[in-house]
């Protein structure tokens, strides 16, 4: 290699790095701000066959349509176990005859959704909250009631990446 | 060579001769990926070298037998997360074969398959570069590559909800239609990666001391990358343009205008750049399928279990990392009789005993990198 092809090589490598110090950069103070792609929920709509898209996290179940039928407990039973049907039996909703619900252990939870897309009574979807570490297993175990609440407000701001050719990747305030 | 017991013998032989060494590397080292090599060496030279794979294989396959059609997404696809759309096109082609309702899938499931295919090549090629990067002593390629990668999994993640594991097309189209502003966020996005791929190029290969690390390195030739059988950029980057996408068209790649990059050299930086060009014609096709994308349903009904004809059925694809194929057996039940994986990785790990003997130790984790091997997906 001639000296010149060296210098000449080795000056445009270190002025394309030394470009980048100029630049914004996409770097986030996580737990003070979060960056979520979507901030839908992931639901299924049996009628259309279709579901709509959404951010796959922690389960959110309506027990006001929850028929018992255990199809997200069959669609989980072979993928990661996580699904299992539990007896409730002092709660009183007419839909639901045979008083079960699903909970879900998230120590197991692959979280792909194909129970949301089997469920035919609009009653299971998924929430973006995909925040579920605790320090002891069993807390990991979510159940019906727990599902039941509506997902929780995110303190913190969200933002989005912000893509700008000229000054790179960055964060919208 | 790759058996558990020619392993032991190796490992389990005498003392090396005076004055050589025998070096295990790996399995845990972090680049080798749950595989090892075992080498010879002399000095600095690598005078025998030993593969062992299989320290991560799951029984992928015969997992198959014991779930439904739809089961095994999630499950298929975990090997290989950086490219999970890429394998899951083979395994939804050959489900679709099998039910007879591959001439039925709707237009705009097709191109928001091609689509993912084609983001998922860009992704897994990021990721070859980023950790390639970290191979050669250079983390300036990792922070960049693995930071850009971003872009298009936020664009990936409005769609399916997942940032790698998509488990999104399925047996009769995709599971979700785009949500309002995706296309924008991803042409948005391939604008960004194709505007950084000089960038790359200037301060990878423009580099003296990147070039002496990979030019004229670890040269495979043109007849001997056929003998051994290779696939995806480890072959074209030898000469020889084999791309199922032109050879054989599946799903919409014979509308589409794209070429084939073939590099002459052979060497690890042909194998970079091969990359690199491959991005960018990615790139064309995405920005082809997203404009000529109409609306229309994205999925067949598929009513209760999906329960397979008695036959079998086989498709083959274009991964990231090269020819993917799924043959299905259905015996008529609700799970397949035998899947039959054929991955690329497995193919790209018969050279590399050849490659590595004889070369330096500071190269072994580029030349093992450069081969596109993953042994999860070698595994399976």
């Amino acid at each position: 290699m001639k000296p010149t092809t060296f210098a000449r090589g080795f000056l445009v490598a270190t002025w394309a790095g030394a470009k980048h110090l100029l630049r914004r950069r996409m770097t986030l103070m996580y737990p003070h701000v979060e960056n979520y792609p979507t901030q839908q929920m992931y639901a299924y709509d049996p009628k259309k066959n279709v579901a709509v898209s959404g951010w796959r996290g922690r389960h959110y179940l309506d027990m006001d349509k929850c028929t018992g039928c255990q199809l997200c407990f069959i669609a989980c039973e072979n993928i990661s176990e996580a699904i299992e049907m539990i007896p409730l039996p002092e709660t009183d909703y007419p839909q639901n005859k045979k008083k079960i619900f699903p909970s879900v252990d998230y120590g197991r939870c692959v979280f792909c959704g194909f129970c949301v897309d089997a469920c035919p009574f609009y009653a299971l979807y998924m929430t973006p909250n995909d925040e579920l570490s605790e320090t002891e297993r069993n807390d990991l175990y979510y159940s019906p009631a727990e599902l039941s609440k509506p997902p929780p407000l995110f303190p913190a701001p969200r933002v989005n990446m912000k893509l700008d050719l000229k000054r790179g990747a960055h964060d919208e305030r | 060579m790759s058996s558990t017991n020619e392993f032991a013998a190796v490992f389990e032989r005498e003392e090396p001769p005076e004055g050589k060494l025998k070096v295990s590397f790996g399995p845990q080292h972090p680049g080798s990926g749950q595989f090892r090599i075992i080498l010879t060496i002399d000095g600095d030279i690598v005078e025998e070298a030993v593969p062992d794979p299989g320290f991560v294989h799951r029984g992928v396959e015969k997992m198959c037998e014991y779930k439904t059609y739809i089961q095994n997404i999630p499950h298929i696809e975990r090997p290989v997360i950086h490219d999970s759309s890429g394998v899951l096109f083979a395994y939804a082609l050959a489900v679709e074969r099998l039910l007879g309702m591959s001439e039925k899938i709707p237009e705009r499931a097709q191109y928001i398959r091609v689509i993912m295919a084609e983001l998922n090549r860009i992704v897994s090629h990021e990721y070859f570069l980023a950790i390639l990067g970290i191979f050669l002593g250079h983390s300036t390629a990792f922070t960049w590559c693995m930071g850009d990668r971003e872009a298009l999994i936020d664009a990936a993640g409005a769609l399916t909800g997942a940032r790698v594991t998509f488990s999104y097309l399925v047996p009769g189209g995709v599971r979700t239609d785009t949500p309002p502003g995706f296309e924008e966020k991803l042409l948005k996005a391939c604008d960004y990666i194709e505007s950084r791929i000089p960038v790359y190029k200037q301060m990878m290969f423009d580099s003296p001391f990147m070039k002496m690390r990979m030019e004229g390195v670890g040269v495979i030739g043109r007849q001997e990358a056929i003998d051994h059988g290779l696939a995806g950029p480890t072959l074209r980057a030898s000469g020889v343009d084999s791309d199922v996408r032109k050879d054989e068209p599946y799903s919409l790649y014979d509308t589409l205008d794209f070429a084939v990059p073939v590099r002459k050299e052979g060497d690890i930086m042909s194998r970079l750049l091969l990359h690199m060009d491959e991005m960018e014609q990615s790139i064309g096709i995405i920005r082809q399928a997203v404009r000529r994308m109409r609306p229309g349903p994205v999925k067949l009904p598929l009513r209760g279990q999906v329960r397979g004809a008695v036959g079998d059925a086989y498709a083959r694809t274009e991964a990231a990392r090269g020819v993917n194929s799924y043959y299905i057996i259905s015996d008529g039940q609700i799970h397949p009789y035998r899947v039959r994986i054929n991955t690329p990785s497995g193919r790209n790990l018969a050279i590399m005993a050849r490659l590595l003997t004889g070369a330096r130790v500071a190269d072994v984790p580029i030349l093992h990198w450069s081969l596109d091997y993953w042994p999860l997906e070698a595994d399976r």
